[in-house]
């Protein structure tokens, strides 16, 4: 399965004791896909190519590897 | 794989050297994995002619690529290279990320430029356990986190634990110790070590040292009456005497001198040709020297023929400065001792050391002009403060304007990365400590 990197922006909450939750992650064509859980939380390199917290995602029954790479997110795309 | 006692004696170091490997290129790569696949380098511009390869992949290197060479003369061995601009602002960024994984394992870590650093492991030993083992787990953790491989050398001095993380490359790992060290580093040639220069070996060679085993066992008192210090420092170097230090965390060495090159966009065969480009070098000084709050008294400067010969030349001043004026005053004056333009200038660059910290007040001269001082110092404070509120450009000398592409380039704001010395501003002390 070929995955492609692609910047997106993402909606999240910034705790009051300093951490961040992504919530929704915004598409191209203005649709938003929520976030449903949050498998883990952890600093990884991906495979598509950068690195950074990598958040394991469940966005609509499947997974996907949403990105804190230095000051902006990535997601790990099936669509180039 | 070596399973031996590192401190087997009290005063037994475990001393990491840990290299990311081709750190710029790599850091590349792991932006882009398809430059994997193709023979690639970082380098400079071509067009200003700062094209130098700066780091290259597996594939560059395969091909005959060397590092420091011309983009021209990488071109020629490898046609279908792809070369890729410097990305500074990322390499200083993911290399502070490496270090603050070293961070989690000692606080004593030593920078050696940013992509090496020194760890010394000696006290973390009773806190994570084998040295093995923990040099095995951040090569890990490193190529998990920021996709990045590196060589890790181990030993109980830090130049033995540099010439083991330099021995395998890419993810290389040895561990060089009092039991195997005759084996692994003495047959290395002596260049291998750190402070042999082309020069250096060039010497050793003439008498009969190629490695640093015949480096270790030549008599020191030949080395010392050859070298000075220096011949004293090499052999304990290949005898494994090295008992320097590493930095504590943190820690600033006090600067030895600040000075700034520049390899200019087209040859220049005149001195008063390269008085704007040597302007803009001395006010840069200047600036960093007034941020640091130094002056210093003595002024060097070095250039590059179009023939790629280097030469330098250095003078002592009567009184500390850190006006750009004067310190240009002084460069002119030198280059026009000691060179005559028989060859055009293709690299300048000055420096100013004999540091010390600006005191409030001066020494008056009763040979220098003061006023012209006190005005002088007020221009380049005025200009300091107008660039640093409305940018470098907002501001120049009228004299910069005359070769505008010459002179058009920032050596402040475009220079982040200064290389850096063993010694760092510590003196060498043979078989002491720094």
């Amino acid at each position: 399965m070929d995955l492609y990197k692609r910047y997106v922006d993402v909606v999240l909450i910034q705790k009051k004791s300093g951490g961040i939750v992504p919530l929704y992650v915004c598409w191209e064509n203005g649709k938003k896909y929520k976030i449903d859980r949050i498998i883990s939380a952890e600093r990884r390199a991906s495979p598509v190519g950068g690195c950074g917290m990598r958040y394991a995602c469940m966005i609509q029954g499947k997974r996907r590897n949403l990105y804190l790479e230095k000051d902006r997110w990535f997601i790990e795309s099936l669509q180039p | 794989m070596q399973h031996l006692e590192y401190n087997e004696l009290m005063n037994d170091k475990i001393i990491f050297h840990i290299d990311i490997n081709h750190c710029y290129a790599q850091i590349e790569e792991m932006f882009h994995p398809q430059l994997r696949e193709v023979p690639m380098a970082v380098g400079g511009h071509e067009e200003k002619r700062h094209g130098i390869i700066l780091a290259k992949n597996g594939l560059a290197k395969k091909a005959g690529v060397k590092t420091g060479e011309s983009l021209r003369e990488a071109y020629r061995h490898c046609p279908e290279l792809l070369i890729i601009p410097p990305h500074y602002d990322a390499y200083l960024y993911y290399t502070s990320e490496v270090k603050k994984i070293y961070a989690q394992y000692s606080d004593c870590i030593e920078s050696f430029g940013l992509d090496e650093a020194w760890i010394d492991y000696t006290h973390s030993k009773q806190l994570f356990g084998e040295a093995e083992a923990i040099g095995h787990a951040i090569q890990d953790q490193i190529l998990r986190e920021l996709g990045l491989t590196v060589s890790v050398g181990i030993s109980w001095n830090k130049i033995f634990a540099k010439l083991g993380s330099d021995f395998k490359k890419p993810s290389g790992f040895t561990i060089i110790t009092k039991e195997n060290y005759k084996d692994l580093v003495w047959p290395l040639p002596a260049r291998d070590l750190l402070y042999v220069g082309p020069a250096t070996e060039r010497k050793l060679y003439a008498r009969g040292i190629r490695t640093i085993g015949e480096l270790a066992q030549y008599p020191v008192m030949h080395l010392k009456k050859a070298f000075g210090v220096v011949g004293e420092m090499l052999s304990d170097f290949a005898n494994g005497r090295d008992t320097s230090s590493v930095s504590k965390q943190g820690i600033q060495t006090p600067i030895q001198s600040v000075g700034n090159a520049m390899t200019m966009i087209h040859d220049v065969d005149n001195l008063e040709d390269v008085r704007p480009v040597y302007y803009v070098l001395a006010e840069a000084i200047a600036s960093r020297m007034k941020e640091a709050g130094v002056e210093g008294d003595v002024i060097h400067i070095s250039f590059r023929t179009a023939k790629l010969n280097w030469c330098g030349k250095q003078r002592k001043i009567a009184q500390p400065t850190n006006v750009s004026e004067e310190i240009l005053k002084e460069i002119m004056s030198l280059l026009e001792e000691c060179y005559d333009f028989e060859e055009p200038l293709r690299a300048v660059g000055a420096s100013v050391s004999g540091l010390r910290f600006t005191r409030n007040h001066r020494q008056l001269s009763l040979l220098q002009d003061e006023e012209k001082h006190e005005k002088a110092l007020r221009i380049d404070e005025a200009m300091d403060a107008i660039r640093a509120q409305f940018g470098f450009h907002s501001v120049c000398r009228a004299c910069m304007l005359l070769d505008r592409p010459l002179t058009d380039f920032n050596p402040k704001g475009d220079h982040v990365i200064h290389p850096v010395g063993y010694f760092q501003g510590r003196k060498m002390i043979p078989n002491g400590p720094l």
